[in-house]
């Protein structure tokens, strides 16, 4: 009863807090749409030169046969910029550039391999994204003029394919999307951090500092009751601007610029439940933990400088991932906010999640919970004298 | 009516080496009686906050018992909560919720429903004349807002005991002499048992029925002015309190 009128008052007042809801939303609702948006630029512009089928080539002019194999496959030849070296490195050149050397075709009739060159900067990733295409097409030429040799010696093509190579990719297009949209589970936990980070101090430290709390312990309630109240306005502004967060989502895909990427980032409302359900006991933990620290805190400042250390540790965590090339490990799902992006991403990959892979980062949470509201609970008193 | 018997606390103060004790209070006993106006006198530190907080359950003593219109405050500190309003020394609101919204969660938190807690809450307004705060966000109020803000609000279950830590600090005359005339209301027609700390001798002289002087931690003295003026055989409460609160080697150094 009484922890529903804490509650009920808490949540008020921090739905009140207009200018701290504003710059949360800003950054942690608006923002990730934003990156969505922007990434899906970058894509279309390398679906789209994939597309152009442009070719730049410096020298072609020594290479008729090799522009007549190019032109042949409706490659458009371009001449390649005279300092196109220095372009690759400062990246404002987004392709590799093909060297043909000057005796090419008086070498190529030899039968004398002519050098050829494909010039690219490992540091510029639209050059890079584009190499692999061009060595294939130029592998392509060195097997059509083999087996012209070939044949030309009276040998059968077949002689020379010792094996037939194929290549079968077994990712879904969810699967190959998620590379893409590993990102928004990030966005989404951060969401849940931020959105709860100020409710958290502004209940705890904030009370202290206003001189509010000794008058509220006067009243008679118990400590539980006052802070579970808090906890719960606390953790549901956490989802709520989680909630929110997953909503901007939706709008977002239809912005998608890349036609590709737009049909794989399947994010519709059912993962936008998933997402929730698998949030709502980490805001719960997160609320508990982060009121646990700023209670020990005076003021709302010194709270902020202590949940540092929570706040690092919830956005770095995921980055286990990115680092740990070794997939998946167990331990994943039982560090908190980690193992939270794991299934996020698992929803995304569209892959199944099951019933003991929810319940451990729910038991985590639930421990994470009820030990910083006890801690809360058994601090009040103290630190409403002190 | 309020007892308080034999009241004793010691805080540790810091940590490790440079740990010391402090002896707050060490032996406060007083009764202050229904529809009287009780004022705890004594210099800064003499351990008045300390002894008021104990009254209100915040903090346990050392030994001595308190009686809220005889429940003890130890065993059943909600039931004498219930009794009692206290004005603490700390009396921060909500700054983003209206007069009303603060005033109305504290009768919520006693039990009582919404509408009787806006009735209440109207009829202290009245009482208090802050009719025009009670729509408005608490944030920018003045020190005298405040203060009216926080009293409805400690009241507001309408106890029989009312307890006050200092409430004159910080309030210019006008909001001093509205907060006399509403204790005064408070103790004439609501027969209210209200304690009031204060380190102010013309408070105490103006509006107390009743004195007790606290200096060391310790009830050194307990009267009406003019009982204790005649104890002292002076005409002037401050010399009488000089007296009283002060032993003689702490006068000649001061």
């Amino acid at each position: 009863m009484n922890a529903w009128v804490v509650f009920r008052k808490e949540l008020i007042d921090a739905l009140r807090d207009r200018r701290t809801l504003f710059m949360v939303l800003l950054s942690s609702v608006a923002i990730g749409p934003v990156v969505l948006i922007a990434l899906s630029a970058l894509v279309a512009g390398i679906e789209r030169r994939a597309e152009e089928r442009t070719v730049i080539v410096a020298g072609i002019e020594h290479a008729p046969t090799l522009r007549n194999f190019l032109e042949r496959h409706t490659y458009r030849i371009e001449a390649a910029p005279a300092d196109y070296e220095k372009q690759l490195v400062s990246q404002s050149l987004g392709d590799p550039v093909l060297v043909v050397m000057k005796d090419f075709e008086a070498e190529l009739a030899r039968g004398e391999p002519p050098l050829v060159e494909i010039v690219s900067s490992s540091a510029n990733q639209r050059a890079g994204a584009a190499e692999g295409r061009l060595t294939r097409l130029l592998r392509a030429f060195v097997n059509e003029q083999s087996m012209l040799r070939l044949t030309f010696r009276g040998i059968a093509p077949a002689a020379l394919e010792v094996i037939d190579l194929q290549e079968r990719d077994l990712a879904n297009p969810q699967s190959r999307a998620a590379r893409l949209t590993g990102m928004v589970p990030f966005f989404v936990l951060m969401a849940v951090l931020y959105g709860a980070l100020n409710a958290a101090l502004d209940t705890t430290a904030g009370e202290r500092e206003r001189g509010s709390l000794e008058p509220l312990l006067m009243n008679p309630a118990s400590r539980v009751s006052l802070v579970v109240g808090k906890w719960g306005a606390v953790a549901a502004v956490g989802m709520l601007i989680a909630l929110l967060s997953c909503f901007s989502f939706l709008p977002a895909q239809g912005l998608l610029r890349s036609e590709t990427l737009a049909a794989m980032f399947q994010f519709g409302l059912r993962e936008v439940a998933l997402f929730i359900a698998l949030l709502a006991p980490l805001a719960a933990a997160l609320a508990a933990a982060m009121m646990a620290i700023a209670i020990r805190c005076k003021t709302f400042k010194e709270a902020q400088a202590n949940n540092t250390v929570v706040i690092l540790g919830i956005s770095l965590l995921p980055l286990v991932t990115v680092f740990d090339q070794g997939g998946e490990a167990p331990w994943h799902l039982w560090t908190p906010a980690l193992g939270q992006v794991t299934l996020m991403n698992r929803v995304l990959k569209g892959e199944p999640v099951g019933v003991v892979d929810v319940g451990i980062p729910l038991a985590v949470c639930t421990l994470i919970a009820v030990g910083g509201i006890a801690l809360v609970a058994r601090q009040l008193r103290t630190a409403a004298v002190r | 009516m309020i007892e308080v018997q034999q009241l004793s606390k010691r805080f540790m103060l810091g940590r490790g080496r440079k740990a010391r004790v402090v002896q707050a209070v060490a032996d406060v006993g007083f009764v202050a009686e229904n529809g009287r106006i009780t004022g705890l006198l004594g210099p800064n530190g003499a351990g008045k906050t300390t002894t008021l907080r104990m009254v209100a359950a915040l903090i346990a003593p050392d030994t001595g018992r308190i009686l809220v219109d005889g429940i003890d405050v130890g065993r059943h500190p909600h039931a004498a909560l219930a009794r009692m309003g206290v004005l603490s020394d700390a009396r921060g609101l909500y700054p983003r919720l209206t007069a009303l919204e603060n005033i109305v969660y504290y009768g919520r938190l006693h039990g009582m429903t919404e509408a009787a807690a806006i009735a209440r809450a109207d009829l202290l307004a009245e009482m208090l004349d802050m009719k025009p705060l009670l729509e408005r966000r608490t944030e920018g109020f003045s020190q005298g807002e405040r203060m009216k803000t926080a009293l409805a609000r400690a009241v507001v279950h309408d106890p029989p005991n009312l307890i006050l830590d200092e409430p004159t600090n910080g309030l210019d005359v006008v909001a001093t002499r509205a907060l006399r005339d509403a204790l005064r209301r408070l103790r004439d027609e609501a027969g209210k048992c209200i304690v009031f700390s204060t380190h102010i001798m013309q408070e105490v002289e103006r509006l107390c029925d009743r004195v007790i002087i606290v200096s060391h931690g310790r009830t050194v003295a307990e009267g009406t002015v003019a009982a204790l003026n005649a104890q002292c055989a002076e005409r002037d409460f401050e010399e009488t309190f000089v007296r009283l609160a002060f032993t003689a080697e702490e006068r000649a150094h001061a």
